[in-house]
């Protein structure tokens, strides 16, 4: 088909071009393209850079993806029921033709789904990508709200996801999570009641987590996640945009004659403006298709190819059924929850003869005040706009080293829970034998 | 808009009630939004408890040994010692474990509460550590109170051991059997 005759916007290729013949060529293959459209026509060579972004946001996005798909299958194969949800797993792990394999691709997608989004909030913290830039209208500091908001979710999905086998580590997990939640003063044991669905962990229990873990939480993550891009093109692209956009001479342009750029065309009153002769400039930019593209397929097909490999030879494990009779010794949390199963066990505070449980403080108190704390931080933050989108800034050194800080005792704290915590909970070193302990009271 | 203010003390003019109606549509759909997400909700908060009686039979006296007994279900220690019984739970008070018992190698007598009490046992949590004296007195460990004591009584028809889970006693409660 002849590529001069075509409209605007109307692409000549029934997909996309993986090498379009012109820039125009690229601009159509973005816009005309249902897949593609959220992407702008042109890049930043900066915001592609590996080094940059270490595109772990896009990481996580495809371990979603590839979570949602390979929850399909289990969601046929699971029986959300307190008698059989464990046997289905089982079956799903030893009978179901591939089934151990969807089960691990799923474990293993979450599991690094939470490492994934945990990096990407350390990569913006310490960017500071959520500040705003030179642009007019960037509200970067909701699209870090939001993703903070995104990672409780995703820590959310975890705990209800390995519920649903119902085995020791879902019902002893479920005790103590709820329990924690009934540590919160006054509405805490109401709440209990409604997550739970009574007192004791039952069947409603787990058809609640099941819902929850399929429908709702999904859902609310998918419309977090579309609101998270969409804010990122509305905000002129990545942090590191605004620096290349600060950067070359600003007299060459007269004032005034700024154009308000959203990369898909000119747009009306509220799109960041960013002074267009280096935007355009074509040593700094490139056509999204290919050069975005490429990259982002590199990463989410390298990310699934990983997941998908690493799955065939990994089996997932799933412990002894569920049993209300015999709490496990020493009972674990999930690894990404251990610094909170070691910030509740040393957090009970006694003051005179009052004492304040651990529960409250390590379960409700400091969790909470982390969160707050991270979600107000781009108010609290008040290095000069030049810092945003840079790797340790002077001006944001003492901030980011609290941070890394916080971040480093997050990761003892989860390595001494993993390693260190042996029967009752004692410390041991990990070459360090456990004690033989008689299974039987 | 200014006129608006210029009037405002003056007689109601058509632009404000179609302002004041379209105040009252947006805020009854709001109420009528809300009415539904709380009904919804609340189908979510039971009516019916089907949670197992707290008020359990646990077998006729003679069954139980001098000493200790663990009754799984219940999640609860009875201990004996000839015609005297006491009941103390194994729910930990940090989140709800399940505490294990570990005898002691030496039976001592401690005094709790007025009364004497002999001491077989402490009790540990598989959870986060949290250590407990024989008499359920929290000594280690994130624990905030003692385990609690319940209330053991005798079935008036069968004589069987009842225990009320839904009553927690103090430290000085025993039952005497004849």
């Amino acid at each position: 088909m002849e590529t001069t005759g075509t409209a605007p916007g109307v692409h000549p290729k029934p997909l996309w071009s993986v090498a379009p013949d012109s820039d125009r060529q690229a601009g159509d293959a973005v816009v005309s393209n249902f897949v593609l459209h959220w992407f702008p026509a042109k890049a930043l060579k900066d915001s592609l850079a590996w080094r940059y972004s270490l595109w772990l946001g896009t990481i996580s996005a495809a371990l979603l993806l590839l979570l949602t798909v390979s929850g399909l299958p289990l969601l046929f194969l699971h029986v959300p029921s307190v008698e059989r949800a464990y046997g289905s797993v089982k079956d799903i792990e030893y009978v179901v033709t591939f089934g151990y394999w969807i089960r691990s691709v799923h474990r293993f997608a979450a599991h690094f789904m939470v490492a994934a989004v945990f990096l990407h909030l350390v990569r913006v913290f310490l960017t500071g990508a959520y500040k705003n830039g030179t642009g007019r209208g960037q509200h970067r500091e909701w699209n870090w709200v939001i993703g903070v908001a995104m990672l409780l979710v995703t820590l959310f999905l975890s705990f209800t996801g390995y519920l649903l086998p119902w085995d020791q580590l879902a019902y002893w997990a479920v005790t103590v999570g709820t329990n924690i939640a009934s540590a919160v003063p006054l509405a805490g044991p109401k709440i209990r009641e409604l997550l739970i669905g009574g007192r004791t962990i039952d069947q409603p229990t787990l058809i609640r987590f099941s819902v929850m873990h399929v429908v709702l939480l999904p859902g609310l993550l998918g419309g977090l996640f579309a609101y998270h891009m969409w804010r990122i093109r509305k905000d002129g692209g990545l942090a590191t945009a605004d620096r290349a956009a600060a950067l070359p001479a600003r007299a060459e342009v007269p004032a005034g004659k700024t154009k308000t750029y959203t990369l898909l065309g000119i747009a009306r009153g509220t799109g960041p403006t960013i002074r267009a002769s280096s935007v355009e400039a074509p040593d700094t930019t490139v056509n999204s298709v290919p050069d975005l593209t490429r990259r982002a397929a590199i990463v989410t097909l390298g990310t699934m190819a990983f997941i998908s490999i690493l799955s065939v030879f990994v089996h997932s494990p799933l412990e002894e059924p569920a049993n209300a009779l015999v709490t496990p010794n020493p009972a674990k949390a999930p690894w990404y929850f251990l610094w909170l199963q070691e910030i509740v066990t040393d957090t009970t505070i006694k003051i005179g003869s009052f004492t304040v449980n651990g529960a409250f403080i390590g379960g409700v108190v400091l969790p909470g005040l982390l969160v707050v704390l991270m979600a107000a931080w781009p108010w609290l933050d008040r290095s000069p706009a030049a810092a945003a989108g840079r790797w340790f800034p002077q001006s944001r050194r003492t901030q980011n080293l609290v941070f890394l800080l916080i971040v480093l005792a997050v990761l003892v704290l989860t390595f001494v829970g993993t390693f260190c915590r042996g029967p009752y909970w004692g410390l041991y070193w990990p070459w360090q034998a456990w004690p033989e302990l008689p299974t039987r009271i | 808009m200014t006129d608006k203010t210029a009037k405002s003390s003056g007689p109601t003019r058509p632009g404000d009630r179609r302002e004041f109606l379209v105040r009252i549509g947006i805020w009854t759909g709001l109420v009528a939004l809300a009415g539904q997400a709380l009904a919804s909700l609340r189908s979510l908060v039971p009516n019916v408890s089907y949670d197992s009686p707290t008020t359990v039979k646990l077998g006729p006296p003679s069954e139980f040994p001098d000493g200790m007994k663990f009754l799984p279900e219940e999640r609860l220690f009875v201990f004996r010692e000839g015609r005297i019984f006491h009941a103390i739970s194994a729910v930990c008070t940090h989140l709800g474990c399940t505490v294990r018992a570990e005898a002691l190698s030496q039976i001592e007598t401690k005094t709790v509460e007025g009364s004497p009490l002999r001491i077989s046992h402490r009790f540990l949590c598989p959870c986060h550590g949290s250590r407990y004296t024989g008499d359920g007195e929290n000594v280690a460990g994130p624990a905030p109170r003692p385990l609690a004591w319940y209330h053991l009584s005798i079935a008036a028809d069968d004589g069987q051991l009842v225990v009320d889970l839904a009553h927690p006693v103090d430290r000085s409660f025993r039952l005497t059997i004849a």
